[in-house]
Formats: C-alpha cells, sequence, structure tokens
C-alpha cells in the first residue's frame, strides 16, 4: 500500500474527571462544544483541512458515545478507501489485553495500526482542546528542521506559566529543556501537547519506554525527557491564536463565553476553516413573539419563548415563556420551564429544568447541598438528564447530578 | 419491506425570479430546506428504497442538493436515489409538453426496477404523510390507483381552481376529475400523489407514448376511468402546492405556525436535508427579533420580525427586516429596512436602502441582485 506522509493520532482516552457530571457517561472529547460541536470535531477538523486524512482516535473512557459520534467519518470527510478515521479501543491479544496505561503506551499498542500506512511522520494530538490549527504549516517546518520531534508551543501570560509545560528554547527554537508546571517558569512558552515524530524515532522510543517497568508511560513525564538527555533535535513550532484546554468546568464555560459578543475571541464563522460535526438534520429555530436575545447563539431546532442573554444554546432546546438564561451554556436537548432563571450555569444535554426554577441563585434560601469543589467560579453544573424541580433555588457553584 | 418504488416528478413550471436558476422542487423554504426535502423524506421515512426524481431541465441545482441521497439514507448499493436528466433529443426538439414525455425518457429505469408498487409524486407540493398506510388503503381497496386528497372547502373558488379536483362516490371511488377549473365543483382537492402497481404505469406508458399523448392524467387516466378502479386517499395534515409568488410566500410564513411547525417537522418523521456545516446562529448586543424562523450561520445584529432566514444570512444594526423570506448568505446592511421581500440567494442590501412589498404581491429579489 502507499505509504502516507503524516498519519494523525487523537488521544481521546482520558476520563475528564474535572469536568464533573459532564463526563460522568461520556467521554471528554464527546462533550458538547460552541451550540452545536463537539470538542472532537476541533482536532478533526484541524486535520482536514491541513492535508491529513489518516486520523487514529483512541478512546477508552466510556467510548460508546464517542465510537458512534465518529462513525465513518463521513461528516469530516474522512470515509477514505485508503486512510480515512479509526477508532482504536484497546484490545486484548495472545499475549495480553490490557488499558491503555499511559499516553505512550496508547500509541505504542497501537504501533500495529500504524505499520499498515508507514508513514514518514506521526501528529499526535490531545482530543480535549480548541482552536485551530494548519498542522501542514508545522509538518513543513518539522520537515524542513529533519527534527527527532517537533512540538507546539504558545506564549502564555507569565503569571500563568506555571500552570503548563514549559519549553525552554534557544534563538533558533531547539528546546533545550523542559519543565512540567514550573514553580519559577524561565520561558512562557507553554507546550500545546501538540507533537510531531519523525516516525522510526517514535517507535524506537515507545519501544525503549515499554521496556522501561519504572516508566509511567507519558509522552510529557518520560518520552520527550528521554528524547532531551539523548540530545536528539527537538525544535520549537510557535503558535499564535486561540487555543484552550477545556478540561475543567469553568474552562469549557470560559470557552463557550469565548465564542460570543460583537467582536468573539473565537470565530466560528471562518468559512475557509470551517468545523465540521455530525448533526441530525433539524429545521432553523423559532423565536417566539415576546423574547429578548442578544450576545448569544442559539442552534438548529431550538423554540425560545423566553430571554437569552450572552449564551450558548444548542440544538433542539425549548426555553418556556417568562424565563431567562444569562451567561449560561445550555446543551441539547435541554427542556427549559416557563419563568426559570438560570445565572451562569452549564445545563447537561436532555436535562430538564422546571417552572421557576433558580439555578445560580443568590438569595439565602437557596439549596446549598450540591456545592462542588470541580464548580469554581460559582457556576452550576447540571448533569445531562438531570431534572430541577419545580421552584427549586440552587446555589451558585453546586453540581446536581441526576 | 413496503415494495414499492418513489418517482418524484420535478415540474418545470416558472416562478419568476426565483425559479430562473433552478426547479420549484429545488426552491428553499422553511429556512434551511429544499421543497423536495419533504417528498424525499416522506418516502425516505417509508422505507422505500429505490427514488427516482424525474427532472425536465434547470436540474443542476436539484443535482447539487440531492448528489448520492446521503441525508435521505439513500445512497444504496441497490437501487437508492437516482436522479433522471430528461431525455435530451426529445428535449431539443421541444417534445417535452407533459408528464408522460418526462415519464417515457425514465421508462427502462421504471421498467427495470424490481417493486411491484409505485408512487408517482410531483415535487412542488408540500405534504407529510405515512406511505405505508396509503399503500395499505391501496391493496385493501384492490384499486388500480389511489390518489392521496385533501378537503380544501375553507379555500376561496379562485385558490380551489390552482388544483385538479376529484369527484368521488361515497365509497371513495374516483367518479370523475378536472384539471384546474375555472368553476370548481368538488372541493376535493388532488395533492398530485398517485399510488398504482409498477406493471400498470408501465402498460399506461406505453400505451399513451404509442399515441402520442403528454399528459397522464389528462389523457390516459380521465379517458380510462370508468374501466379503472380509482380511489381518493384522503388527508388532513396541512398540504399545498407551490406554483406561484404567492404561494410560495405564504407556505414559507405557515412555519410560523407553533401548530403547522410542529407537523410538518414531528420528530417521529423528520423532514432531512443536506447539512452545511454552519455555526449556530449569532445575536449581537442589539438585537431585536420577534416570532421568526431562523438558521444556522445567520448573524443578526438588526430588527428580525415576522420572518424566515436561512444560512448564513447577515442583518446589521439598525436595518430593519419584517414580513420577508431571506435566502442564503444575503447581506443586509446597516440601517436598510425591508417589509414583505422575497430574497434570493446573495442578495446584498446596502446601507439605508428600503424596499417595500406587500401581502398580496410581495417583491422579490433575484440571486445575487445587488440594491
Amino acid at each position: 500500500m502507499k505509504s502516507k506522509d503524516c498519519v494523525a493520532m487523537i488521544l481521546a482516552g482520558g476520563q475528564g474527571s474535572r469536568l464533573g457530571a459532564l463526563t460522568k457517561k461520556v467521554a471528554k472529547p464527546a462533550v458538547p462544544f460552541g451550540g452545536k460541536y463537539r470538542i472532537i470535531d476541533f482536532p478533526l477538523s484541524n486535520c482536514v483541512h491541513s492535508g491529513i486524512d489518516t486520523v487514529g482516535v483512541l478512546t477508552q473512557y466510556q467510548p460508546l458515545e464517542l465510537n458512534t459520534y465518529i462513525g465513518s467519518g463521513i461528516p469530516w470527510d474522512l470515509n477514505r478507501n485508503h486512510g480515512g478515521v479509526y477508532v482504536l479501543p484497546p484490545y486484548q491479544s495472545a499475549k495480553a489485553g490490557v488499558w491503555y496505561k499511559g499516553t505512550a503506551n496508547a500509541i505504542y499498542q497501537n504501533l500495529v495500526f500504524l505499520e499498515n500506512f508507514k508513514p514518514k511522520n506521526v501528529l499526535i494530538l490531545s482530543g480535549d482542546h480548541i482552536y485551530k490549527m494548519n498542522y501542514a504549516e508545522m509538518l513543513k517546518a518539522h520537515k524542513e528542521s529533519g527534527a527527532a520531534i517537533t512540538i507546539a508551543v504558545m506564549p502564555v501570560p507569565w503569571e500563568e506559566a506555571s500552570r503548563f509545560g514549559i519549553m525552554n528554547v534557544d534563538e533558533e527554537g531547539r528546546i533545550v529543556e523542559f519543565e512540567e508546571k514550573p514553580e519559577k517558569p524561565k520561558s512562557n512558552l507553554a507546550s500545546m501537547g501538540i507533537y510531531i515524530f519523525d516516525y522510526e524515532k517514535l517507535k524506537q522510543y515507545l519501544t525503549d519506554d515499554e521496556n522501561d517497568p519504572q516508566s509511567a508511560n507519558d509522552f510529557g513525564k518520560n518520552i520527550i525527557p528521554a528524547m532531551l538527555k539523548n540530545g536528539e533535535t527537538m525544535i520549537s513550532f510557535r503558535f499564535e491564536g486561540y487555543w484552550k484546554d477545556v478540561g475543567t468546568v469553568q474552562s469549557l464555560w470560559e470557552a463557550n463565553m469565548d465564542l460570543l459578543d460583537d467582536d468573539p475571541k473565537f470565530d466560528l464563522f471562518d468559512k475557509n476553516w470551517m468545523i465540521y460535526s455530525r448533526n441530525i438534520t433539524r429545521p432553523p429555530h423559532y423565536i417566539g413573539k415576546d423574547s429578548e436575545i442578544s450576545n448569544s447563539t442559539i442552534g438548529e431546532g431550538c423554540l425560545i419563548e423566553g430571554n437569552i442573554y450572552h449564551s450558548v444554546i444548542f440544538e433542539g432546546v425549548i426555553v418556556g415563556k417568562g424565563s431567562k438564561i444569562s451567561d449560561s451554556v445550555i446543551m441539547p436537548g435541554a427542556e427549559i420551564g416557563e419563568n426559570v432563571v438560570i445565572n451562569k450555569s452549564v445545563v447537561g444535554p436532555g436535562s430538564r429544568i422546571l417552572d421557576g426554577a433558580v439555578l445560580g441563585s443568590k438569595s439565602e434560601s437557596a439549596d446549598k447541598s450540591s456545592l462542588s469543589s470541580k464548580c469554581t467560579d460559582d457556576i452550576v453544573l447540571v448533569e445531562g438528564g438531570a431534572v430541577v424541580e419545580k421552584n427549586k433555588e440552587v446555589a451558585p457553584g453546586s453540581m446536581i447530578e441526576g | 419491506m413496503i415494495d414499492t418504488m418513489g418517482i418524484i416528478l420535478a415540474a418545470d413550471d416558472k416562478i419568476a425570479p426565483i425559479t430562473e436558476i433552478r426547479a420549484i422542487s429545488a426552491l428553499p423554504i422553511a429556512g434551511s430546506f429544499r421543497l423536495i426535502d419533504f417528498v424525499l423524506s416522506n418516502m425516505a421515512n417509508a422505507g422505500i428504497t429505490n427514488v427516482g426524481v424525474a427532472t425536465n431541465s434547470n436540474y443542476s441545482s436539484l443535482l447539487d442538493h440531492i448528489k448520492s441521497g446521503k441525508p435521505w439514507d439513500l445512497d444504496r448499493k441497490e437501487a437508492g436515489l437516482t436522479i433522471l436528466p430528461p431525455n435530451m433529443i426529445s428535449a431539443r426538439h421541444g417534445m417535452i409538453s407533459g408528464d408522460i414525455d418526462i415519464l417515457g425518457g425514465i421508462y427502462h429505469y421504471i421498467l427495470k426496477s424490481n417493486e411491484t408498487y409505485v408512487i408517482l409524486s410531483l415535487g412542488t407540493s408540500l405534504y407529510k404523510i405515512d406511505f405505508e398506510k396509503v399503500i395499505e388503503e391501496h391493496i385493501n381497496n384492490q384499486a388500480d390507483i389511489t390518489v392521496i386528497y385533501k378537503d380544501m372547502s375553507n379555500l376561496a373558488e379562485s385558490e380551489l381552481s390552482r388544483f385538479t379536483l376529484l369527484e368521488m362516490s361515497d365509497d371513495k371511488r374516483v367518479t370523475d376529475i378536472e384539471i384546474k377549473p375555472y368553476y370548481p365543483k368538488s372541493t376535493m382537492a388532488s395533492l398530485d400523489v398517485y399510488v398504482m402497481e409498477r406493471a400498470l404505469l408501465c402498460s399506461i406508458l406505453d400505451e399513451s407514448m404509442a399515441r402520442g399523448d403528454h399528459d397522464l392524467i389528462k389523457d390516459a387516466v380521465i379517458k380510462k376511468l370508468s374501466g379503472l378502479r380509482m380511489f381518493g386517499y384522503e388527508y388532513t395534515g396541512y398540504a399545498d402546492k407551490i406554483d406561484s409568488l404567492k404561494s410560495y410566500y405564504r407556505n414559507n410564513m405557515i412555519f410560523l405556525d407553533n401548530v403547522i411547525r410542529k407537523e410538518l417537522f414531528s420528530s417521529e418523521n423528520p423532514i432531512y436535508t443536506k447539512s452545511k456545516d454552519r455555526a449556530p446562529a449569532k445575536y449581537g448586543e442589539d438585537a431585536i427579533i420577534e416570532n421568526s424562523f431562523i438558521s444556522d450561520g445567520c448573524n443578526i445584529n438588526g430588527m428580525v420580525v415576522n420572518s424566515i432566514l436561512s444560512r448564513g444570512v447577515k442583518v446589521a444594526k439598525g436595518a430593519v427586516v419584517k414580513n420577508s423570506i431571506i435566502m442564503q448568505d444575503s447581506v443586509i446592511e446597516e440601517d436598510a429596512y425591508l417589509d414583505h421581500v422575497v430574497f434570493d440567494k446573495e442578495v446584498h442590501i446596502t446601507e439605508g436602502r428600503k424596499l417595500l412589498g406587500q401581502d398580496s404581491y410581495p417583491l422579490a429579489i433575484e440571486k445575487g441582485g445587488i440594491i
């Protein structure tokens, strides 16, 4: 078979426990984002627009919904005769059957898959970042430098640098040191978790890593330090643009809010870089006679009779008369009754908020029994399918489970 | 297994200026749909897996919309969706003057299909029906032909005259048919949807072509009516056909009615269309929106009232859109004022322009028009 220049592998197996009730039943990459999409649509669409037509998606935790969502890859134009998208769960072999132990082990277990395509380069991606990036430019830089690995980095504010994996680079962009969440960062270039490996080097390091019983089998903790130690050519590739890790309830909420306002921080309207997604056909949304809508996005199939301010409303949501939704994310198929007030909340798919309920209520009588450490910044999170009873007042920072 | 094939006739009538570039069946409707989506989805939802779309002329827009038939799950190894362009030789000689000519052009496609029954529908009708029930009743009646009709006694005489009207006996046996009569004798309007055995259709076509007939109902069915067991199947839901700008306008505005919208878009029998991957509609700080039907990809900063917007329409600050139908990717600049207009795709209204139509006569602008 014809060999591929570059095959992408998307790490989509993480549990995403910091997303709380949102990832109880689905893997993080399948969590809805941006009024219409799932998180995985972003790396998948980036791949297609970058000319990468062979993508492996490594799943493990709660894979059903993600697997069904990806299907044969048609929505991303990834149904190909040679290549396309493949869902790669851990499997049982004659010798052993093991779960993916770490990010590096997940790729190691799928070397057989990569071998099918005899790729020259392998692009490793995370399934939980929101950004638009042309990997073709990074691949070009990688080939020109002849590096063993090219790592995408982006400048972050200095005060936040200690939350990231920081790359210290020389004038030519060579990586000289890597520090995971350093207390005193020497640089503000954070690793975006996007790597392009020379395939032969990747194989070599993954095999060595697998033979080391002490290893955590992780790219950041083991593979990259080992390559640095051996003096491999490691080049940084600077990315300047919107990039957001949506691993927590707060960052997921923030990234959704970044889509709003007249000049949004992240623009989904770019026709040259469309984000593809699998969507069932729904009619346009209907806005009733007495609604006020401002600074919001609203998906197809919604029936809106209440008021929406600065919020992201996914497809198929019903909002009853007299309700007020502000600074919130309402996921697909949620039903909001009449005279409901929702402040700064993330309401999961198919949840039902019954008449008169208040989410994010600052009143004294509000129910504080479900406060959760995962709901930082006073965000209320309602699990998909959960029901909030009539007239119930839920305190800010609560996580309502179904 | 429903053992039925579908044939959709994409008629060649004209509604200026919005059918300059496309057949009526390919007209955008209800924001993000095309008229043919309704008939196609009705067929797909009934489990029909062999659908032929017979086109006359102007079919590139239709072709682009339907492509492989994937949205209707009609991209199949066996049969699936087939677009049947007209026989170019007869088309060039101006010989296509009725549905017999179109169906004759696809005679071999019909002959070679395997299904026992055929549903023949005009592609310009708007209705939502369970075809399985129609076939069932057709079989129970031991009918030769079943025609779907709706009692339109609520319509004015002039409106009734747009339809083919049926007279029926008590057991719904069709006793007389009149095509668009000036003085209607009946209020039972045919929806131009017929069910018959495929073999019967083939034999009617063969005979009609041999005689030089052009019109299936006028020349063949009406003349044979006394010898045919032709029955009516009553449909009580919303139905109309799009045959004028006025009816196009009206049949879009009905989607603002909660009851009709729910009926036509019930989740039990969804209407499918080609997906476009547009981002969800975005409303700005100063958006004012009332009683409207808005598609993905719209960007609204002005005022939209009683209107239907297709995908990707931009309404700038201070602009007002009232009682209007705006098709895909049209741009309405600041402080423009529109009332009762029908815009084809990519119409561009520059700052401050004012366009007024009337309920009885909406103002239509052709594709790409700049004002």
